[in-house]
Formats: structure tokens, C-alpha cells, sequence
């Protein structure tokens, strides 16, 4: 057999197995009248042709407020005025923690945000003994 | 005298409490409850007398905070999660002067530490920061709490508490005498 043949054969076994690509998944809803037109006036209002697009970009929108909401935060609009509504909405409110806790920002210094990366980022301390009778209290 | 702590509520009694502080006393006289039900940017905790169960005899607020990773030095960057620092911040502990003394303040602070645990195991948090006075420094040190370096003179002096210190803690179950 000629060796530029040999090679062939060579380099054709070294090519990697052809990995299929991911299957793109059909998704179909059955809509009521008054829905099917909700989304075609949301999408006029929002610029878009494609269902496909319609659908990523609302499940962006529902992944961010389930990540939020997860999180314990609470979402709020807020007019002009100053008045705020929050959302409440049933589904979301499954993946809220039980304790909720509000988040604040906090001013730091330069050298306390050295002493806090310093601190969070060694070795924890051992517990005292008054924090040892404070967990068991 | 049995103690209850739970979340402030609108009708509990706050007009009389006096821990000789007037902005611990007015922060829960006018600001908590609406921090707390409006603007929600704390969560305050009232210690209450189970047979008076208005009266406020204590306190303390909590908040979530976190520092972006950006903002720390470059050299305790790789010592970190790659992701901003989600913390617990213990904004306000306060006992009223008449109750005083009888191991309240202890036990608001366990509430504060056994809430910041579950928080997190739900959402995730690293470590809890108090802004202490200077004269509570000593107090909260006994808890393990680590004075931060840098705080101006003039602000409260910020301490900081790991979680993984406090599991560490709830996890130990050798005994410890009684504090006399």
C-alpha cells in the first residue's frame, strides 16, 4: 500500500466522534383567545417577531424574579411619586425562604474591606465558650 | 420571667422602652416597624414578656448586605468564592435598662446567630457584622466577634463574626458549666 494512503487512513482514525448537537426542544401552548392576543400586543410593544424570542426573554424575566424572590428580596415597582407595589404572585412566593431578610448597603473603608477579605477569606476562628452556650440556648 | 423573641408587630408596646441610648430608643419607636413592613430594609426582633406580651424589653434589626468582589484587595481575591460576599449585618441590639442584666442581651443575640445560621442554609451568607459602640466592643468579642481594622474613630467599630465559626459552634455538644 503507498504511504500517502497510510497517512490518510492515519489521520482520518485520529478524527475525533462527531458529537451530536444538543436537540432544539419544540414548546406549544394551548392559548385562550385572550392570551393568544396579550402575546401578539406584547410583542408589537416589544419589538418582536419570534415566538422563540417572545419565550427566552420571558423566561429570563421568570428566572431572574424566582432567583430574587429565592433570595428572600422582594420585588417592587416604584412610581414617580415615590409609590412603591409589590408583586405578589402565588408561584413565587413557593420559593420564598422563611426567613426573609432585607438587604442594605454598607459603607466600608478600604482597610475594613482588607480586614473583612482577610478574615473571610483565612481559616475560621473556634468557637468561644459564650458562643458555644449561645448556640445551645 | 419566660421570654419570647419574634418579629416586631405593629401593636407591640415600644413608647416606654429606654435602654439609655435615645437612637436605639428612637429607632425602634418610630423607624423599625416601618423599615421593617414598608421600606423593608431591616427585620427588626422584639423580646417580649410572655404574660405582657406587648412590652418591648429588647431588640435587635437584621439585614442582608454583600460586597462586590471587585472591591476587595487583589491579593485576598483568590481566597474567595468568585462571586460577591453575602453577609448578615446585625444593625441594632438594645435591652431595656429595667431588664438589664438578666442575660437578655445573651439570649437576643442567640436569636440572632441561631436566624443567621438558617439564613444560611436557605440563601447563603458568609459571615454576620455588628456596628458596636465602643464600650459593647469587649461584649460581642465574647461571642468571637473580630474587631475589623479601619473604622474610623468617629463610627461605631465594625466586628465580624464567620458563620462556619457559629455551625462549629451549634454543632459542639460537649458540656460547658453554667455561667455563675
Amino acid at each position: 500500500m503507498p504511504p500517502a494512503v497510510k497517512e490518510k487512513s492515519k489521520s482520518a482514525a485520529a478524527l475525533p466522534a462527531k458529537v451530536p448537537s444538543p436537540r432544539k426542544l419544540k414548546f406549544q401552548a394551548d392559548l385562550a383567545p385572550s392570551e393568544d392576543s396579550m402575546v401578539r400586543i406584547l410583542k408589537t410593544e416589544l419589538q418582536m417577531t419570534s415566538n422563540t424570542d417572545f419565550l427566552t426573554d420571558a423566561l429570563a424575566l421568570l428566572r431572574w424574579a424566582v432567583s430574587e424572590r429565592k433570595r428572600g428580596h422582594h420585588i417592587i415597582s416604584e412610581s414617580s411619586t415615590g409609590e412603591r407595589k409589590i408583586l405578589l404572585f402565588p408561584r413565587l412566593e413557593r420559593v420564598a425562604p422563611e426567613v426573609t431578610l432585607p438587604h442594605v448597603d454598607i459603607r466600608w473603608t478600604d482597610k475594613e474591606l482588607e480586614s473583612l477579605a482577610e478574615l473571610a477569606s483565612g481559616q475560621p476562628a473556634d468557637p468561644t465558650d459564650a458562643l458555644i452556650r449561645a448556640m445551645r440556648q | 420571667m419566660a421570654v419570647t423573641i419574634r418579629r416586631l408587630e405593629e401593636s407591640d408596646e415600644v413608647e416606654d422602652f429606654d435602654c439609655g441610648d435615645e437612637p436605639l430608643n428612637n429607632y425602634l419607636k418610630r423607624h423599625a416597624w416601618t423599615n421593617q413592613e414598608k421600606v423593608f430594609i431591616g427585620v427588626t426582633y422584639a423580646a417580649v414578656d410572655e404574660s405582657a406580651h406587648r412590652t418591648v424589653l429588647g431588640y435587635f434589626t437584621l439585614a442582608t448586605s454583600s460586597v462586590p468582589r471587585e472591591r476587595f484587595p487583589k491579593k485576598y481575591v483568590r481566597g474567595l468564592p468568585p462571586y460577591d460576599l453575602p453577609l448578615i449585618l446585625l444593625a441594632r441590639l438594645a435591652v431595656d435598662k429595667r431588664f438589664s442584666g438578666k442575660g437578655l442581651g445573651h439570649a437576643l443575640l442567640s436569636e440572632a446567630l441561631k436566624i443567621t445560621l438558617r439564613v444560611a442554609d436557605e440563601v447563603g451568607c458568609r459571615c454576620i457584622i455588628t456596628d458596636a459602640y465602643p464600650d459593647k466592643v469587649g461584649w460581642y468579642a465574647r461571642y468571637g466577634f473580630i474587631p475589623l481594622e479601619g473604622t474610623a474613630a468617629t463610627s461605631p467599630q465594625k466586628m465580624f463574626l464567620d458563620v462556619r465559626t457559629i455551625r462549629r459552634a451549634s454543632s459542639i455538644d460537649s458540656f460547658l458549666p453554667e455561667r455563675a
